[in-house]
């Protein structure tokens, strides 16, 4: 299968969202306007998308045009998708009306330079230093303004963009040594913009559209036909850039993240078989076609790096493979590296799923890529909530073949995303260490637990809400929280929003729980949300740190608080936490006076709260 | 397929109407969804379906049947 018209029909007669998308991958980039139609109807007749997504679109250009690459952008993503286009230009009015009314999930704020300030609109270069300078502080101070307005009536993810200049700097070739580079005056802004936004508002992006003119180029972004008939910028292919870029953000919201990427080995992390070519046949070096496979395995540390975990499922024998792991000169990813490994002769099926147990994390996280279409096909079918991605045949298109995934982009990244592969070999170490102890109380002791607690902490807020939204056994109430929620409520004295991270002999967990409790200003409190992460289970961390949370409540001058239990299919085993922990009972609501209450005995033993003896 | 059932098939496909409803007289008045955006959707996927460039004054101009075919005779 070589040409488009090939990989189309193949496309059109896929039979799942996942199909289509997979056969499409080689030629999505080059996709004609009636093509895209044709997979339209395609898709909305094999997909039923059963999560709903509302998009709102606050706009000083043309976005009409973008109906077809949303609709078929979001059906391979399996979402429903529902838009809302402001009135052409209305922006501050938006932010009380239409849009927030229509409670959208996701907003994308399509501006202009010359939107910011009309000193866009004059030659930038004609400027003095302190006059650019001045410049930028105003438009950024402009865009702060609009969407803190926004932000205060609407909770969702706001995403920001600025349609790309549509002409080349105005010096031209000589822009890049000239002291006031029109270039390096709107990297600057847009620098000084993406900090004042991250650093002040919560759920806020800033999208660089200008990546798009660096991959595709100005005149393939652009089609300047439609822009002087209607105001509306782009051409098909840049269409399909920039909404491929800009789901990302409704599956952020609304679908589960990757979490995991399982490799085969042979054709997939280095060239050849090993079991035929061996460790010194196979291809994974400076020349080609070793260097393909060093390009993607660096790739995939770097998104290893970001918290991603690797897994290694090969049709092998273990040793070989430690093998290579161990001594290779130019392998990249090394034993270190992977949170998990099945190197054996078992079905990959049956693999993945004790890789998804031991890791605890949902299928529905992972990614599966292998060279081998019967591999695929064979996962696809029996696991359809797996991301399958068969390598490209073209050797060269190998290292890029993850790029763009939606479900990859990292949004937000936090200490305990960077570390994370290092948390599941800690965690590890801690399950030889159980194996080896007399009894799950010398265990613990031998952990040498520490609690760090802290209350209403700003910088917490991504984790928090992180948190928030992925916990779902260790859960009392399943209240699920954004960024800019906790950020409002840590910034409220009517409410305590606290948070605990573990450390011990092996290592930091990270922040792993969260209690949030509101009416603290009338002494009459209730218990939103109490959670942990399962990674903690087991250790008595829960009472330690509600523990804390009653002496803050004590001094914070709470007479009385109130506790629910929400059952969920996923929470059963936290159903007599509160029962369990020192609270009264009446009618299915839980209580407790804080200056009364009193915890357990039994389990604080072994954990020390930071900060006391 | 000769010249005018693809133009129909186009435009049918475009504003998502029954192929039978797009006759030799059709022109933009007569169907609804062939509002200003719903022009350059069509001219687009007449471009792309066809293998043609238009230049702005022609997209202004073909808001009709007659004159997509007319312009098509004389590739």
């Amino acid at each position: 299968m070589t040409t488009y018209s090939e990989h189309l029909e193949h496309a059109l007669r896929g039979a799942s969202s996942s199909q289509i998308g997979e056969a499409l991958r080689p030629i999505k980039a080059q996709l004609s306007l009636p093509d895209i139609n044709r997979l339209v109807n395609r898709l909305r007749s094999v997909v039923a998308p059963v999560i709903t997504v509302k998009l709102a679109i606050v706009r000083t250009y043309a976005v009409e045009l973008l109906r077809p690459y949303w609709m078929m952008e979001s059906l391979l993503q399996g979402l429903d998708l529902q838009i809302y286009e402001a009135p052409f230009g209305a922006l501050f009015e938006e932010a009380g009306l239409g849009a927030a009314a229509f409670h959208p999930d996701v907003t994308y704020f399509c501006l202009r330079w010359e939107d910011l300030d009309p000193r866009f609109s004059c030659a930038i270069t004609g400027l003095s230093e302190s006059e650019q300078d001045d410049l930028a502080e105003s438009a950024v101070e402009w865009v702060f303004g609009l969407l803190s307005a926004f932000r205060r009536s609407n909770g969702g993810l706001v995403v920001f963009t600025l349609l790309p200049s549509c002409v080349d700097a105005e010096l031209g070739q000589y822009d890049a040594m000239a002291p006031n580079s029109e270039r390096a005056f709107r990297e600057m802004t847009k620098r000084r913009l993406a900090k004042r936004l991250k650093n002040n508002l919560a759920s806020v992006y800033f999208e660089d559209l200008d990546m798009l003119c660096e991959s595709l180029g100005r005149t393939n972004l652009f089609d300047m036909r439609l822009w002087h008939l209607s105001r509306y910028p782009f051409s098909t292919q840049g269409a399909l850039a920039l909404i491929g870029r800009l789901i990302s953000y409704p599956v952020l919201v609304k679908q589960t993240r990757i979490k995991v990427i399982v490799l085969d080995a042979d054709n997939t992390m280095w060239g050849g078989i090993l079991g035929e070519d061996g460790i010194d046949g196979i291809a994974i070096g400076p020349d080609y076609p070793g260097s393909v496979f060093v390009s993607f395995q660096r790739r995939l540390l770097h998104l290893q790096e970001r918290g991603i975990l690797l897994a290694i499922c090969s049709k092998n024998n273990a040793k070989d493979v430690a093998n290579v792991l161990r001594v290779h000169p130019h392998q990249v990813l090394r034993e270190k590296h992977f949170a998990a490994l099945r190197v054996n002769w078992e079905p990959k099926t049956k693999n993945l799923m004790s890789i998804a147990e031991e890791l605890n994390l949902g299928l529905d996280s992972f990614v599966f890529v292998d060279d081998s279409p019967h591999e695929c096909l064979q996962v696809q079918e029996q696991l359809p909530q797996v991301l399958v991605v068969q390598t490209p045949s073209t050797l060269v298109d190998i290292p890029g073949c993850l790029e763009g995934l939606p479900r990859l982009q990292a949004l937000s990244l936090t200490q305990e995303d960077k570390k994370r592969t290092n948390l599941y070999v800690q965690e590890q170490q801690r399950k030889k260490l159980a194996a080896a102890s007399v009894d799950h109380g010398q265990y613990l002791q031998s952990l040498e637990m520490v609690m760090s607690v802290t209350f209403n902490e700003a910088k917490h807020v991504v984790r928090i809400a992180q948190l928030t939204q992925k916990t779902n056994q260790f859960n009392l109430t399943t209240h699920r929280y954004l960024e800019a929620e906790i950020l409002r409520m840590v910034n409220d004295p009517d409410y305590v929003v606290a948070d605990f991270s573990l450390t011990d002999v092996f290592g930091e967990s990270g922040i792993v729980g969260v209690a949030i409790v509101s009416g603290v200003l009338s002494g009459i409190a209730e218990v939103e949300a109490f959670l942990m992460s399962c990674r903690v289970i087991g250790r008595g961390a829960e009472t330690v740190f509600l523990r804390e949370l009653m002496r803050e409540c004590v001094r914070r001058g709470i007479r009385h608080i109130n506790a629910q239990y929400f059952p969920t299919p996923k929470n059963a085993l936290v159903k007599e936490f509160w029962s369990q922990n020192g609270f009264q009972q009446n009618n299915g609501v839980y209580y407790a006076e804080p200056v009364r209450w009193s915890p357990p005995v039994s389990s604080l033993g072994n954990i020390t709260v930071r900060g006391q003896q | 397929m000769d010249q005018f059932s693809l133009v129909q098939q186009a435009i049918a496909s475009t504003f998502g109407v029954d192929p039978a409803e797009v006759c030799l007289e059709t022109a933009q008045k007569d169907i609804p969804e062939w509002d200003s955006v719903g022009h350059l959707n069509l001219m687009l996927v007449l471009e792309q379906t066809f293998g043609l460039m238009f230049d702005v004054e022609t997209m202004t101009q073909l808001t009709s049947v007659k004159a997509i075919l007319q312009r098509m005779e004389l590739q």
